[in-house]
């Protein structure tokens, strides 16, 4: 149940991820060009989530996972769903705009998710280091 | 037996007359349905805004009803520890509320064995839309919605005396209230720094 569990949040999560980068304009964790292949994309895999842990199995029983564990599994699914849209989209470079009024690459960690607007996640990573071993020379 | 426990008698008593209601309340009573779609909404909050600013007022409101889901946990064990006053309605002595409940309870959900009262899953669900609510009243409105289906999934399937919703939410409105109003704001600078580090991830 608990891997199940975790599975479904993480999959869910790469879904709303991609919905809300279509909001919030986070071109650096979007898979596609078009936003509304994005979207329906992301509503697939939410909605294709919740569909498989509830029709998999019967899922109202007694079980183990309780209120701790299910808080650090969600914890734990989100954050991997994170990191999986940031490198797949990373890895497809899809509709990164060229970069315009880039803040300097050392602000770039204060900055957060503020630098997926323009960049992914590996080129905000990789500038920021970047920049930081330039600074120690 | 709690007050209104009566009202658990003609609740129950519409389990299994209506197979498609049954079936939808077997997935709103569920421990992993609603809590996750709760869960899933303030992650979409957390990052929403485009305006860095708006997004991390939202941020803050998103933190503020994490930690109340949390305190108002730790509530219901610290109450669970010294207080356990009544069994699951399933489990009471008086066989029409028993007999009632233990049959919905059978079809809806499961025979749970931690405490009736208050409910968790109410509380957690009233902390959660009450410290969203503070930061985006639509996201907070729809949060409360979904509060409510939970509980009333709960009560439907006779697993909560009504007086086990109603303490619960009681404790979620409240301890969300107190920790989005009172205890966060007086504890600055940690909220501040618990962003900055997530923004060092990359993560807000």
């Amino acid at each position: 149940m608990a891997a199940d569990y975790f599975v479904m949040v993480f999959i869910a999560s790469i879904g709303v991820y991609q919905i809300v980068s279509i909001h919030a304009k986070f071109d650096g964790l979007c898979f596609f060009k078009q936003p509304i292949l994005q979207f329906i994309f992301g509503a697939l895999v939410l909605i294709g989530a919740f569909v498989w842990f509830f029709t998999s199995e019967e899922r109202n029983v007694q079980h183990t996972v309780e209120g701790a564990q299910q808080l650090g599994l969600f914890l734990g699914a989100i954050v991997a769903g994170f990191a999986t849209t940031g490198i797949i989209a990373s890895l497809i470079k899809a509709k990164v705009k060229p970069q315009v009024d880039d803040p300097p690459a050392r602000k770039q960690h204060e900055m957060g998710v503020e630098t997926l607007k323009t960049k992914t996640l590996f080129d905000g990573i990789a500038s920021s280091l970047k920049k930081e071993g330039r600074d120690k020379v | 037996m709690p007050p209104l426990s009566g009202w658990t008698v003609w609740i129950t008593g519409f389990v299994g007359k209506v197979p498609a209601l049954d079936r939808v309340m077997h997935l709103f009573a569920s421990d992993f349905f609603i809590p996750v779609v709760i869960c899933l909404i303030m992650l979409a909050l957390w990052l929403w805004h485009r305006d860095r600013v708006k997004r991390e007022q939202l941020q803050r409101h998103v933190m503020y009803a994490a930690t109340a889901i949390g305190i108002s946990t730790l509530w219901v064990h610290i109450i669970n520890a010294f207080w356990d006053p009544w069994l699951r309605p399933f489990a009471v002595g008086d066989p029409t509320v028993r007999e009632s409940a233990r049959h919905a309870a059978q079809i809806v959900f499961y025979f749970a064995h931690d405490p009736s009262f208050p409910s968790n899953a109410t509380t957690i669900a009233f902390a959660a839309a009450t410290g969203v609510f503070f930061g985006n009243r639509k996201a907070g409105l729809v949060l409360y919605v979904l509060a409510l289906l939970w509980a009333f999934a709960r009560f439907y399937a006779g697993v909560h005396f009504f007086v086990d919703i109603l303490t619960g939410a009681v404790i979620g409105i409240l301890t969300a209230f107190f920790i989005s109003k009172l205890f966060m704001p007086r504890v600055e600078p940690f909220p501040s720094w618990f962003l900055k580090a997530a923004r060092f991830l990359y993560i807000a």
